[in-house]
């Protein structure tokens, strides 16, 4: 392991922001969120190291809008331009272990073998990800439950596992590339360390079966019950670090437009409304199973993983208090 | 069907090709045939029978749309006007630039039906995504059984493909081919009434459906089919949800895990047996 007293980190990002594009998590005015380093370096935000970040690093690979294409439509002729590739190698400092977890799900669906998608690619394969564990979970922390080991990050996804050791961090490459990107690092000492004592989470269940017993609850009065004091208003899909739905529009000016991917949320009824009014889903019942079925069930059909990586936010941040973990907990009960 | 040289691998499956409308032909009051290729004048890509394409006009919109026929350098969509992007589409001049991106889903599972007998059951566009695999089926006659064709429109004025119901299939000495409509009209002496009630009557040998049309339409052929003694795995049907993928990303075709663009269009009832009834 190699190591940098606490009081030295900003030399090592220093070191790091020079030779990548790097990003760091930051408080900017009391939101907590990836950004450049160039932020902390001149004093617009605060870096945040003491817990995860409400907006996830699903921004860095899947923004919540990007260009997808230029196009020029002028009478009958249509020209179409597409967008160049990241032009330099990133650093992303300090995701959590919940977090690599839900980038190994974004892979799934993005780096499939018949249609990988090539701007979330060109963001996975230009980012080295440091991944920082952590040793004081929040009250909404539940990433034990599913399954998530808080001692070592997702290592197709980590590069160079980070651990708080009090005084000092402790750095421990999990791939060649987080290996040369620590060798180039100068102020570092080598040596041993006991991995830090991990709080225990004070939400705990067991999830097994779950998928398979969601199977048979498609119909379950449970549905009205969570669909009754749910808003719509998509906060949750917005912060989950695995929600990945998007839309495709465009913004034209003149007779040149961009074609953007932006976030969606299975939340609202335009995303699945059709032209000449068929509605697949009609109402919040059908919304919100929808979206708690494809994070426990429909996904596990599908790439035998779940899609809830148990980070909390949306415990957190929904603004009628709906908590998927008393939900998980009711369907076990069953 | 072989690849033409133009079906490179597309790097990014989101960006369309630009595409050109060589015809447009006037299918009812409310649909149109637009026949495309590219530019250099080539087949934008070459899709099995009940495959889609996601046809575009950038600075309006994408949508998914059955490709109804092929030929060695065009690809032809039938649309039906029904919202801001078709009513865009139907505005269209011969010449126009469009997007366009595919092919996309499964298609009809065309090892499964050889040597068998089809029954084609059709309502309105839903003759548009059958369309593909009829005239598969006429062009490799021989690895088929006996073909039946039943179509039903509103009125005459509705129904979809006149040509072919009623001079390219209607000739054909290995073919039967149906049609109604659902009221009597001036001027049309053929059979008058619904397309379940007209199967019924029709009674074709139980082996394989191909169903596509209206909701309400497929709801109660089902029934017919079933009472006919048709089996749910013999039973095929083509759907569509809202897309704007077409690859399974973007999330919203999903009924349960699967996703319409990737692993439909084209479902049999059995399959649809086992999935939450959200479609």
């Amino acid at each position: 392991m190699k190591f940098i007293e606490k009081t030295n980190l900003t030399s090592l990002l220093a070191q790091l922001d020079a030779q990548y594009r790097l990003l760091v998590p930051v408080d900017y005015h009391g939101l907590t969120q990836f950004a450049p380093y160039s932020q902390v370096d001149s004093g617009v935000s605060q870096l945040y190291l003491d817990g995860n970040v409400t907006v996830s690093p699903k921004t860095v690979y899947l923004p919540q809008s990007e260009a997808m294409y230029k196009f020029s439509a002028q009478g009958k002729k249509l020209a179409i331009e597409e967008m160049p590739p990241l032009d330099r190698m990133q650093v992303l400092f300090g995701v959590r272990h919940c977090d690599t977890k839900a980038i190994q799900c974004l892979d799934k669906v993005f780096l499939d073998d018949t249609f990988a998608d090539p701007q979330y690619k060109d963001k996975r394969d230009k980012t080295i990800v440091f991944s920082l564990a952590c040793n004081n979970p929040k009250a909404t922390c539940f990433c034990e439950s599913m399954g998530i080991d808080r001692a070592h990050a997702e290592q197709s996804v980590a590069d160079v596992q980070v651990y708080d050791l009090g005084e000092r961090y402790g750095f421990e490459a999990v791939s060649d590339k987080g290996q040369a990107c620590l060798n180039a690092l100068n102020g570092m000492t080598d040596g041993e360390a006991k991995l830090p004592e991990q709080k225990p989470q004070s939400i705990s269940f067991d999830a097994q079966g779950l998928p398979e017993k969601l199977k048979e609850m498609f119909d379950h009065p449970i549905w009205d019950e969570y669909a009754f004091k749910c808003l719509n208003c998509g906060t949750c899909s917005y912060i989950c670090p695995t929600c990945h739905c998007f839309d495709i529009n465009n913004k034209m000016r003149g007779t040149t437009g961009l074609k953007l991917r932006t976030w969606d949320s299975c939340m609202f009824g335009e995303y699945t409304q059709m032209a000449g009014g068929h509605q697949p889903r009609p109402g919040k019942k059908e919304r919100v199973r929808n979206r708690f079925l494809h994070k426990l069930q429909y996904f596990n059909e599908k790439h035998n993983m779940s899609l809830c990586v148990g980070c909390g936010r949306c415990i957190a941040k929904c603004p009628v208090n709906m908590d998927i973990t008393k939900f998980i907990r009711q369907v076990i009960a069953e | 069907m072989k690849a033409s040289a133009n079906d490179v691998k597309r790097l990014n499956n989101l960006i369309p090709k630009v595409g050109v409308v060589r015809e447009i032909l006037d299918e009812t009051p409310d649909v149109k045939t637009f026949r495309i290729s590219t530019p250099e004048g080539e087949k934008p890509f070459t899709p099995m029978p009940g495959q889609l394409g996601m046809y575009s006009m950038p600075a309006v919109g994408e949508a998914m749309f059955s490709v109804t026929s092929q030929g060695p350098d065009y690809i032809d969509m039938a649309i039906k006007k029904t919202g801001v992007l078709t009513e865009a589409l139907h505005a269209m001049e011969v010449g126009q630039e469009v997007g366009i991106r595919g092919p996309y889903g499964n298609g009809f599972p065309i090892e499964k039906l050889k040597g068998r007998d089809i029954t084609f059951v059709a309502g309105g566009i839903g003759l548009a995504p059958v369309r593909s695999l009829i005239l598969y089926c006429l062009e490799h006659r021989a690895d088929f059984g006996k073909i039946n064709i039943i179509y039903g429109g509103r009125s005459k004025d509705d129904l979809c493909f006149k040509k072919d119901l009623f001079e390219n299939w209607a000739n054909l000495e290995d073919a039967n081919v149906y049609v109604t409509i659902d009221r009597p009209q001036e001027g049309w002496d053929g059979h008058v009434g619904m397309v379940p009630d007209y199967l019924r009557e029709i009674s074709p040998n139980p082996e394989v459906a191909v169903v596509c049309g209206p909701p309400i339409m497929i709801k109660f052929a089902l029934v017919a089919l079933r009472e006919l003694g048709f089996k749910d795995e013999d039973i095929i049907t083509t759907l569509e949800l809202r897309m704007k993928c077409g690859i399974g990303k973007c999330g919203r075709c999903n009924i349960g895990s699967n996703y319409v663009c990737l692993d439909g269009p084209v479902f049999t009832q059995a399959q649809l047996n086992e999935m939450p009834n959200e479609y």
